[in-house]
């Protein structure tokens, strides 16, 4: 199963930090040496905020994928738990923009590359989980109040037979009217 | 209280402040309280990060707090929800406070504050039967010219439900720039010595005089607030400014109706900034001297919870540029006066022996324990200090009683008009500290806001003015104004908008107005009234905003298109 | 929607069309209604009846296929005579200046791009030196020039067709999947 970060609005303070994690990461420290507009600032997630709600929205990394699908030159793949762009490949058709129901995937310019009549050269972009980054995706190490983790599938699995188990215990309490088990509170 | 208390309190009552944005670590004691099950009432015109998590949001109309702390008395008292035990054996002047909160029901303050009445009586209940209660108040109480009396109308609801003198309770001022608390502990105050000790009482004068071995002066001195005044309109001779040392601070970016700033500064004879990157000051000065930044310097931090902690030097410092002790020093000595410190430390400790509230916080012990929360009297180690004030009732008066402070609520001096028809709010925003001196020149910081920042307003007024997101505007008051982005949402209310103060471009104070709290002169900035236009020919209105970003960075001698220092 | 970074495109929805080619007609009328005189009846169509869109017939059914505006267009990229460019984020081609090579025919991945005669005012345009009609790389413009926008989406009976505004859809994505996260807080 594929991995994927999730974030939980009741933790989240919307200070983006997540958000220039992403950048540093992918971009490298030399970012904070060479010129600031030699490089791109182009995060991974997005910050989401409306009337009542804060919380950044990434790739769910889906297990099959409506980017995947609808790349028409099969720039996305999936590999190592995770769905990648191959951006080499990628050219910028925005059909996988269209698939994703989260709107995980935008389309940014690249640093120093042009297209041919010199307009700006934009191709896929979205969360890769940090691939190849000791410690795992930045985001959920950045945030100051660990309002991201990182789902594995074990811990799905687990989620679930938890709640399974919490589900059978209160049934059967309520069925025989006993409370001698404790509910075990809801995390 | 101190800052780690928050997450233990059961209640907490969040008022005129917005700590995800003004200050992320303190916000996460609140979110982590949040998780251990403590209630949260915030008071706040928007629909903060906090307002978010709360149990009761009183979404106030700006400039109504007064009225609404008063109610949230009425109600506690009515409603027989007052520690009346720790009333009697601890405070004075009750009797003459519920004179002034009885008008004050919850139906009259929901017509000044726009909150329904039900909802101040359910909070006031919250706040009341959940001890300890703790409150914490920022720059939604104190930039508003009646703002000293909020505060004191604060305390009041801390005082008749006893809670004061334990841990997680009290009210805590959670500051609004760097190391205010540290200043203000430091005399940086016009009224005060190092460690709150007042220049008109004479034993306090003789002692400094004595220590220092100069005359010093029996009169309060000029709130930085006043200086406009007294450069531009003072009619004495004699109290007129010539000189103006400025140092970590740009009044011409951070105080009210920037116009009058600049002429001041400019009519000023001799202006000298000091600090660590050019800012908007710097363009008025005469003299700028560079200074050093924490991590290229140490001394030490006073915290809002008045835990003092050290900085240190972790690189040195590149250039022609000396840490801020050693400037002062450098500039006594020339003008007379020798200061020969070798280090902060020397100049700690004679300041820690000067104030007796500070006597026991020792280099070593700071090291040691990371954070000693004055007062601490004692040198012994066993002195770690202060964590909560007022323990056990006993409050730093004469009588060790507490004092109740009933004040009657009275509207912000300048009110929407036919001209003017929104209230203008000056707030934060996460990412760019106070007026972004350092944030500005983060440059992660700066890809993710530049100039010429957001005015935050209601769809519906979006809709009205037909301006939408990211389109420029116009926003005006009758002391000036300025372009900012247009950014809908849902958050604020409609008739209000907010924006942060710290652009260069979009910068706010160009309209906000110098209307002072009659005891704290901080200035009015959370209310005045302004307009919004469409700017019809946007290309135009981009082009202007880069050309005079590109203006001022030319000014302040950075390279387009590069940081500060690259 | 913030400032405009991205092309908009038209997707059709193989599950709603029908396949009755009301796109391809109203697309063919639009882009020679000024210069071929071409009006609402057959008897004014004196040019062949090519669309710059295309009715795809598949195993599972149909629907049009058309340009998707890309974002570091193949087509833009290979073109030697600079006959294709990005105007106001759209990829667009200049007829006049297009040779008929057909290399962004063979680069564009989607087969959105085919090679239609040259007319004006109702009669096809010979080449120069040869009696053969000049023909031009043809692609969907947007209806650039119409009003209403394009032609294909407001003529469809079964809306099939969509513009896509691709940035401000993604931004409604997110807040949906930010109100999803709410609901599946960590119970």
């Amino acid at each position: 199963m594929n991995y994927f970060v999730k974030g939980n609005p009741d933790l989240c303070i919307g200070c983006r930090t997540c958000m220039i994690g992403c950048v540093v990461v992918h971009e490298g420290k030399h970012i904070f040496e060479i010129d600031p507009d030699s490089y791109t600032f182009h995060p991974k997630l997005h910050m989401v905020k409306t009337a009542r709600l804060s919380v950044p929205v990434q790739c769910k990394h889906c297990e099959n994928p409506a980017c995947m699908a609808a790349c028409g030159v099969n720039a996305i793949y999936q590999e190592d738990h995770r769905v990648l762009i191959h951006t080499e490949t990628c050219i910028g058709c925005k059909a996988c923009m269209d698939a994703c129901p989260f709107g995980a995937i935008d389309m940014v310019t690249v640093a120093g590359v042009r297209q041919k009549d010199g307009s700006e050269k934009k191709v896929a972009n979205k969360c890769d989980l940090c691939q190849g980054v000791a410690g795992g995706p930045a985001c959920v190490r950045v945030c100051p109040t660990q309002a991201l983790t990182l789902v594995t599938e074990e811990e799905l699995e687990d989620l679930a037979k938890r709640k399974r188990m919490e589900s059978a215990r209160s049934t059967f309490c309520e069925v025989y009217h006993c409370d001698e088990f404790s509910y075990g509170g809801r995390e | 209280m101190g800052i780690p208390e928050i997450e233990d309190a059961k209640c907490l009552l969040c008022f005129g402040y917005n700590g995800a944005d003004s200050h992320p670590i303190v916000a996460r004691r609140i979110v982590r309280g949040r998780q251990k099950g403590m209630k949260i009432i915030c008071a706040d015109p928007r629909v903060t990060e906090t307002a978010r998590i709360s149990d009761i949001h009183l979404q106030l109309k700006g400039g109504s707090n007064l009225a609404l702390v008063n109610a949230m008395a009425n109600v506690i008292w009515k409603e027989g929800l007052a520690d009346e035990k720790f009333i009697q054996e601890h405070t004075k002047g009750f009797d003459e406070f519920l004179k002034v909160i009885e008008n004050y029901t919850p139906e009259y303050a929901a017509e000044i504050s726009q909150v329904p009445a039900e909802t101040i009586r359910q909070a006031a209940r919250m706040y009341a039967t959940n001890k300890p209660a703790m409150i914490l108040y920022g720059m939604g109480v104190c930039q508003f010219s009646q703002a000293v009396d909020v505060v004191k109308g604060l305390a009041n609801l801390a005082l008749m439900t006893g809670n004061f003198g334990g841990p997680s309770m009290g009210i805590g001022p959670v500051r609004g720039q760097n190391n205010v608390q540290g200043a203000c502990d430091m005399g940086a105050l016009p009224n005060s010595y190092p460690g709150y000790q007042s220049v008109t009482d004479p034993a306090s004068r003789e002692k400094f005089e004595k220590a220092w071995g100069v005359p010093l002066p029996d009169k309060v001195g000029c709130p930085i607030t006043h200086v406009p005044y007294r450069i531009l309109q003072e009619k004495e001779e004699r109290k007129r400014i010539h000189a103006y040392y400025i140092f970590g601070e740009d009044p011409a970016q951070s105080d009210p109706d920037l116009a009058e700033v600049r002429e001041a500064l400019d009519k000023c004879d001799f202006v000298i900034m000091q600090d660590i990157y050019m800012n908007k000051t710097g363009l008025h000065a005469d003299v700028i001297l560079p200074a050093t930044a924490w991590g290229e310097n140490e001394g030490v931090y006073t915290c809002a919870d008045r835990g003092f902690q050290r900085v240190r030097k972790v690189v040195e410092p590149e250039g022609d540029l000396k840490p801020d002790w050693q400037i002062i020093a450098e500039i006594s000595t020339a003008m007379g006066y020798p200061m020969n410190y070798k280090n902060t430390e020397e100049i700690w400790n004679e300041l820690i022996d000067l104030c007796p509230s500070f006597t026991g916080a020792t280099y070593e012990k700071i090291e040691k324990y990371g954070s000693v929360q004055w007062p601490c009297r004692d040198k012994s180690m066993e002195d770690k200090g202060t964590p909560y004030l007022h323990k056990d009732g006993i409050f730093a008066t004469k009588d060790h009683k507490a004092l109740f402070y009933g004040t009657d609520w009275h509207p912000p001096l300048e009110m929407e008009n036919e001209e003017y028809p929104m209230s203008l709010s000056t707030v934060r925003e996460v990412g760019h500290y106070s007026v972004r001196t350092m944030t500005g020149n983060c440059r992660t910081l700066r890809n993710l806001e530049d100039e010429p920042g957001w005015v935050q307003i209601s769809p519906q007024d979006c809709q009205k003015l037909k301006i939408q997101k990211g389109e420029l505007v116009k926003v005006l008051s009758k002391r000036g104004y300025c372009i900012s982005r247009c950014l809908p949402t849902e958050r604020v209310k409609p008739g209000a908008v907010y924006m942060t103060y710290q652009w260069w471009i979009g910068s706010c104070n160009e309209l906000t107005i110098a209307h002072l709290d009659p005891i704290s002169n901080t200035p009015e900035y959370k209310y005045c009234a302004c307009r919004v236009e469409k700017i019809q020919d946007q290309e135009w209105a981009e082009r202007h905003v880069k050309e005079m970003y590109n203006d001022i960075r030319t000014q302040m001698g950075i390279q387009p298109g590069k940081g500060a220092r690259s | 929607m913030m400032k405009k970074e991205l092309g908009s495109f038209v997707i059709g929805d193989g599950r709603r069309c029908t396949g009755c080619k009301a796109c391809e007609l109203a697309c063919f009328m639009v882009h020679n209604q000024k210069s071929n005189h071409v009006g609402m009846t057959v008897g004014t169509v004196g040019v062949p009846v090519v669309p710059r869109l295309y009715l795809t017939r598949f195993e599972q059914g149909c629907m049009p296929i058309q340009c998707k505006h890309c974002e570091d267009a193949p087509c833009l990229n290979v073109c030697s005579k600079g006959a294709i460019s990005r105007i106001e984020h759209q990829v667009v081609v200049d007829e006049q200046l297009c040779i008929g090579c057909k290399d962004c025919m063979q680069a564009c991945p989607f087969g959105a791009i085919t090679l239609l005669p040259y007319a004006k005012d109702g009669c096809l345009v010979p080449q120069s030196g040869s009696s053969e009609t000049k023909v031009f790389a043809a692609k969907c413009d947007l209806c650039k020039d119409i009003p209403q926008g394009p032609a294909c989406v407001n003529a469809c009976p079964h809306q099939a067709l969509r513009l896509v505004d691709p940035e401000a859809e993604r931004e409604e994505k997110n807040i949906k999947a930010a109100n999803a996260l709410f609901y599946m807080k960590n119970w």
